[in-house]
């Protein structure tokens, strides 16, 4: 008979419960990791793009806006900064200052995708679209999917705004708002990436 | 040090790194060390965000090795495109 005792369990079961322990919740997850991936693969063309035209790669970065794509780094940086001083203030049980926090990040997604507007513009004033060379076609496909990310991540995070208003979250259940803290920093991570590739990098 | 303290701490880090970074850029001569010095802050950048934004440093460890293995891989694969562009490029030709 296969007879389990106390202590096989214990030995068998020996994990610290934080080892396991997910924050947020799985679907948000198994969105960020498919969110990772597909920008992954658009990282991966950047470098094949960039090794079948090691020119075109080392001459792009120098024709785009340093100053705009520093700015954005900055803010999309702070923006994660607020959003986490925000889950911090829910967990001292001051839902106002929360809401306040992600008030904040909402700010500096707007602030993004303004200033990602007029770099566009001043691109499109350098003659730089998405035609003129592979650089540029990558660049604009990676900086605009990244733009869509900031738009509706902006808006997710006004939603959870007003349900922090209504009173739906509290200090211990508050995994909506967990859930949008991370799929914020996911954003912000691609963003972290992008910039380097795209700005830095020759 | 406060867990609120570390945090205000680390966002002044990576204002710091990023400033750094856009300096680098500036600079003319791109040569084997930014590339490796640009690859280390991205490393360094993924790492406090997965660790400490995202809290995954103590939490369930496949998903932690997950996205740390993130900013490993691609800071490794800029350098590996900086350091052999054309076997790379022989490889990937079809």
């Amino acid at each position: 008979m296969n007879a389990i005792t106390q202590e096989d369990m214990r030995s068998e079961f020996s994990f610290k419960p934080e080892a396991k322990r997910i924050p947020g919740s799985m679907a948000i997850w198994a969105a960020i990791l498919a969110e990772m991936s597909e920008f992954a693969i658009m990282f991966i063309v950047y470098f094949l793009g960039k090794v079948h035209n090691p020119e075109l790669f080392y001459e792009g970065p120098t024709r785009l806006n340093t100053l705009a794509g520093t700015s954005n780094t900055l803010i999309m940086l702070t923006s994660s900064f607020f959003v986490v001083r925000a889950v911090m203030a829910m967990r001292n049980n001051k839902p106002i200052t929360s809401a306040r926090w992600l008030w904040g990040a909402v700010i500096c997604g707007v602030l993004y995708l303004i200033i990602k507007y007029f770099e566009y513009q001043w691109n499109a004033a350098q003659g730089l679209e998405t035609e003129t060379n592979i650089f540029y076609g990558v660049y604009y496909y990676v900086t605009f999917n990244h733009f869509l990310h900031v738009g509706w991540g902006s808006a997710a995070i006004v939603w959870v705004i007003f349900r922090i208003n209504t009173g739906i979250y509290t200090k211990d259940e508050h995994e909506g708002l967990i859930n949008m803290a991370l799929y914020w920093h996911m954003i912000d991570l691609a963003w972290i990436t992008i910039f380097p590739l795209m700005y830095v990098i020759r | 040090m406060t867990h609120e303290k570390r945090i205000n701490y680390l966002w002044l880090f990576l204002i710091a790194l990023t400033l750094f970074s856009a300096f680098m850029a500036e600079r003319d001569t791109p040569g084997f060390s930014s590339i490796a010095i640009m690859s280390l802050v991205l490393a360094i950048k993924g790492r406090i965000i997965v660790d400490h934004f995202m809290e995954l440093k103590h939490s369930h460890k496949i998903l932690c090795t997950l996205m740390q293995v993130y900013f490993y891989v691609i800071p490794a694969l800029i350098i590996l495109v900086y350091l052999f562009p054309e076997q790379i490029a022989k490889w990937t030709t079809l």
